[in-house]
């Protein structure tokens, strides 16, 4: 089978209105960025605190905004997170000024104080963990073990370890009649848990904070990775090829990123470690992509001698073609199954591959090449110049 | 069988045993992030500026005692932090010669300035870094002991950082995270102190009953007022000697009990030596109360009933809980310096399994659509492709069990990525190869010249991959060191597997046959 034959499209006569294309979608991105709402920096660089939670029903923002509002100065961003029938929202506090602070005590009594005040004294099955349910139960020894408390607590420690492993799996526990599909109970022990139990209608499932320390220190730590990661990779061109193809691959390297950024910005994407991460691999794709014409290139250049460096390049685009469409596609393939199906945690991350696939795919057709002939004739002509005096 | 054709396949069946068994079993092979299993990551700063502070004040107190066992009566000594120094007032009539000679054989570590009626010790140039570095060393110690007594799994404790004063927890499985971040940054500092005034309801009134003006040698510390049945009901604050009758550092352990009300209190008892002191004590102050300190707040001031000596209760209120953990604590020891939380992740158990579920589902569709692509594509060649697929993502898996590197969720990532990524070297390879047939060489040179020439791509276009898993490997954290990990063995073995493995595949295709006329590419 094949999809793509023989072509002989000539690409670099294009090279004009795609240098014009990009610079102008490149230009519109960064006045966005910079001038405009600029990039969703998530609390891994800003510092703050960013909170999970699961709730029972569809949760109300408004009642929530409203419990939260007194914890501090700065407003909670509240956010739906994942699929809307998960009831799972995300809550971001920022860091005030450059104190350190956690929030995720004050978000969490706050939330319980809204929703699970009737709850105090009960053993919240959604919110308290298993070691907690083995101190009660050693407590009230519904078995009648008997014994040093510390037997006791060994006795309920596998029970209790039982009840938690049902909230791993469903999220969080309805009401307490979940605790019938829960096995290894005694009767005894699911009775008096049936008892001191209740269902809070929240449950934790996650929660980062960052410190303005931590947050300086990994912005510095994406920074040193981006730039030595495009120092490195202009190196190894520039050893294998010449300097010229060393800048073409770099400014479509410069080209992805600034247009995946842009991306970013626009869907007011949050950026954090994994993005940054992300957005690294794309540039060793996209460098992958660049490079496999470039090889094609140096191997024309010596087969046939004599022919325009432009006709040369033309050609390799047109060899590689087929194999450059077929790997685009596979990759995205995955790309695209991880954006579907990977989850709201890992959603990002997938965004960017994907924007980053096709736009490097893209660049290292109508951007690397054009952009390394370009340098060629400007080296070659002071060359020239240079003989001549 | 042509020899060559023998050893390679001896090759690949030796790395495909290696993989396998350094898998085998898989659930307990494969490591998961804490992205992934649920758990509690933070990174705390020992604030050292505890430690030097608490060494000037400790110097000073000792100064004054050893001085008044050689028959020097001095003042209290006044401690700069700042300045990392201590200054004292030297009587007129003190005997200046055994002054010095105290000072150098107890206090090496310091440098002493001679004034005219005062003197002043001050740091050694050392001596400031190896107070901050005993205070994070003992820092590390209390929070293994604490991990340890709580009773977590396969915890990780390190030191970092530029300046040494950070700790990195890693805490797998641990499913109620504000407790434990309770449990490890509880200072945990006991002391016994006499109550010279109080309780009180402010400082003010305080200092008027107590005669005006704040000794040196005392300090107000605040504590709770408890209602009939132990419940908090306000605040008090009571007068006492700054200088501890005995501290938590001469604790022998100390463990949960109840009273007989059923009230959760924590028991203790003491070292033999406290015991003396404690002995003594209380033998020559009964009557009067005595304040049982807890990081600087007066839990409670029972009044002395009669001589103790080596146990006795603390009591505060506490749930069973409370109880316990502060027994914890208590018996782990207390922290140096006070720990603040510079960054914390937690991942609730669910958030975990669910990343997981979702990324084997990711994986499996992905892996699924390639195969059927390639095969499409390819026909028998893509098959080909496939094999060397399957037997790349067994390389990723048992090189990840074999150097222990543990799978995240951006690992995930790179796994999907991967198998993307992978089928590119057959892609060249293939691609290749048709080219070479259609100008008409012959299918052995068309696989030939296929190999030799896709190598040299694959090669370069690998290396530049490489290259950004490196730096981020160098610069990343937690999950993203994971991510970089499983690109750059998949990138690695997608180099072995679809060169050499699929080389072989071919060459035991075209076997026993002189003139192979079609190749199903």
């Amino acid at each position: 089978m094949r999809i793509i034959g023989d072509t002989n499209i000539s690409f670099l006569s294009y090279r004009k209105i795609a240098l014009g294309l990009s610079s102008a979608v490149i230009l519109v991105g960064v006045a966005y960025m910079f001038l405009g709402p600029g990039l969703n920096l998530g609390i891994d660089f800003i510092g703050g605190t960013q909170v999970t939670v699961k709730f029972q029903g569809e949760p109300d923002l408004d009642r929530i905004r409203e419990a939260l509002s007194t914890i501090t100065d700065a407003t909670p961003e509240i956010q739906r997170f994942d699929e809307v029938e998960k009831h799972e929202i995300l809550i971001r506090i920022e860091n005030p000024g450059d104190a350190e602070g956690d929030f995720t005590k004050p978000i969490l009594d706050a939330l319980h104080e809204e929703y699970d005040s009737g709850l105090d004294g009960v053993f919240d099955l959604n919110t308290q963990g298993a070691r907690e349910l083995a101190d009660r139960l050693a407590d009230d020894d519904p078995d009648g073990v008997l014994g040093d408390i510390e037997d006791r607590k060994e006795h309920y420690s596998a029970p209790a370890q039982a009840v938690l492993g049902y909230r791993k799996l469903q999220g969080m526990f309805r009401s307490v009649d979940d605790l019938d599909q829960v096995e290894g109970l005694s009767p005894q022990v699911l009775a008096h848990t049936k008892m001191i139990a209740g269902t809070g209608e929240f449950a934790l499932l996650g929660a980062e904070n960052v410190g303005p320390t931590v947050g300086a220190d990994l912005k510095k730590k994406a920074q040193l990775a981006m730039w030595f990661s495009l120092l490195g990779m202009m190196g190894y061109i520039w050893l294998r090829f010449q300097l010229p193809y060393g800048i073409g691959a770099v400014a479509a390297l410069f080209h992805d990123v600034l247009i995946t950024l842009s991306a970013l910005a626009l869907f007011h994407r949050e950026i954090n470690l994994p993005t940054i991460a992300a957005l690294l691999t794309l540039v060793g794709y996209s460098v992958n992509d660049t490079v496999v014409v470039f090889d094609r290139v140096r191997e024309n250049l010596k087969l046939h001698r004599g022919e325009k460096l432009e006709k040369q390049m033309n050609d390799s685009i047109n060899q590689t073609l087929s194999r450059t469409f077929i790997t685009s596609g596979t990759t995205l393939m995955v790309v695209l199954t991880l954006y579907l199906f990977g989850g709201d945690v890992i959603n990002t991350f997938a965004f960017v591959l994907l924007i980053g696939i096709i736009v490097g795919t893209y660049s290292s057709i109508f951007i690397a090449s054009p952009v390394a002939l370009a340098m060629n004739k400007i080296m070659v002509a002071r060359r020239r110049r240079k003989r001549q005096r | 069988m042509d020899k060559k054709i023998i050893y390679r396949i001896v090759l690949i069946l030796i790395v495909v045993g290696l993989a396998a068994w350094s898998i085998y079993p898989p659930s307990e092979r494969i490591n998961y992030g804490l992205d992934l299993s649920g758990g509690v990551h933070l990174v705390l700063q020992v604030q050292t500026d505890d430690a030097v502070k608490a060494e000037l004040d400790d110097a000073g107190l000792r100064l004054v005692s050893v001085a008044e066992e050689q028959g020097i009566t001095l003042g209290t000594a006044i401690s700069d932090p700042e300045d990392l120094s201590m200054t004292f007032d030297v009587p007129a009539g003190a005997d200046r010669a055994v002054l010095s000679e105290i000072v150098l054989d107890y206090f090496g570590d310091y440098d002493v300035q001679r004034g005219a009626d005062s003197w002043t010790l001050k740091f050694k140039a050392n001596t400031e870094k190896m107070i901050r570095d005993q205070a994070v060393r003992k820092g590390l110690e209390t929070i293994n002991n604490r991990i340890d007594e709580f009773g977590v799994a396969e915890p990780r404790i390190n030191r970092q950082g530029i300046d040494g004063d950070r700790i990195l927890v890693q805490l797998p499985g641990v499913d109620n995270p504000e407790r434990v971040k309770d449990i490890i940054s509880k200072t945990a500092f006991l002391q016994f102190k006499e109550v010279l005034g109080g309780p009180a309801p402010d400082r003010a009134s305080l200092l008027q009953a107590t005669g005006g003006s704040l000794s040196p040698e005392n300090e107000i510390l605040p504590g709770n007022r408890t209602g009939f049945e132990g419940e908090v009901i306000g605040r008090d604050f009571y007068l006492v000697k700054k200088v501890a009758i005995v501290t938590g550092r001469e604790l022998r352990t100390a463990r949960r009990s109840q009273d007989e009300y059923g009230q959760a209190n924590v028991r203790f008892d003491l070292q033999p030596s406290a015991a003396d002191k404690f002995g003594a004590f209380t033998e020559s102050h009964i009557g009067t109360p005595m304040a049982i300190v807890l990081d600087d707040r007066v839990m409670s001031a029972p009044v002395i009933r009669a001589r103790i000596t080596d146990s006795g209760v603390i009591e505060g209120n506490y749930s069973i809980e409370e109880a316990g953990d502060l027994a914890l604590v208590l018996r782990a020891g207390a922290l140096p310096a006070r720990l603040i939380y510079l960054e914390e992740r937690t991942v609730g158990p669910s958030l975990g399994h669910d990343s997981v579920v979702r990324g084997l589902r990711a994986i499996v569709a992905g892996l699924i659509l390639v195969m059927l692509f390639m095969v499409i594509y390819y026909k028998l060649s893509g098959i080909n492709a496939v094999l060397a697929l399957i037997l790349n993502l067994l390389l990723l898996m048992g090189a990840m069990a074999y150097f222990g590197a543990t799978l995240t969720l951006p690992g995930i990532a790179g796994v999907v990525l991967t198998i993307g990524m992978a089928v590119d070297a057959n892609v060249l390879i293939f691609e290749r190869i048709r080219e070479e047939l259609k100008v008409g060489k012959t299918v052995r040179a068309a696989i030939d010249t296929g190999f030799g020439r896709a190598f040299g791509t694959i090669l370069d276009a690998n290396i530049t991959t490489l290259i950004a898993a490196l730096f981020l490997f160098q610069f990343g954290t937690g999950p993203i060191k994971g991510f970089a990990v499983t690109l750059s063995i998949g990138i690695l073995a997608s180099m072995f597997t679809a060169v050499f493995v699929s080389r072989t595949l071919y060459m035991i295709l075209m076997h026993g046959q002189d003139r192979v006329q079609t190749l199903s590419v």
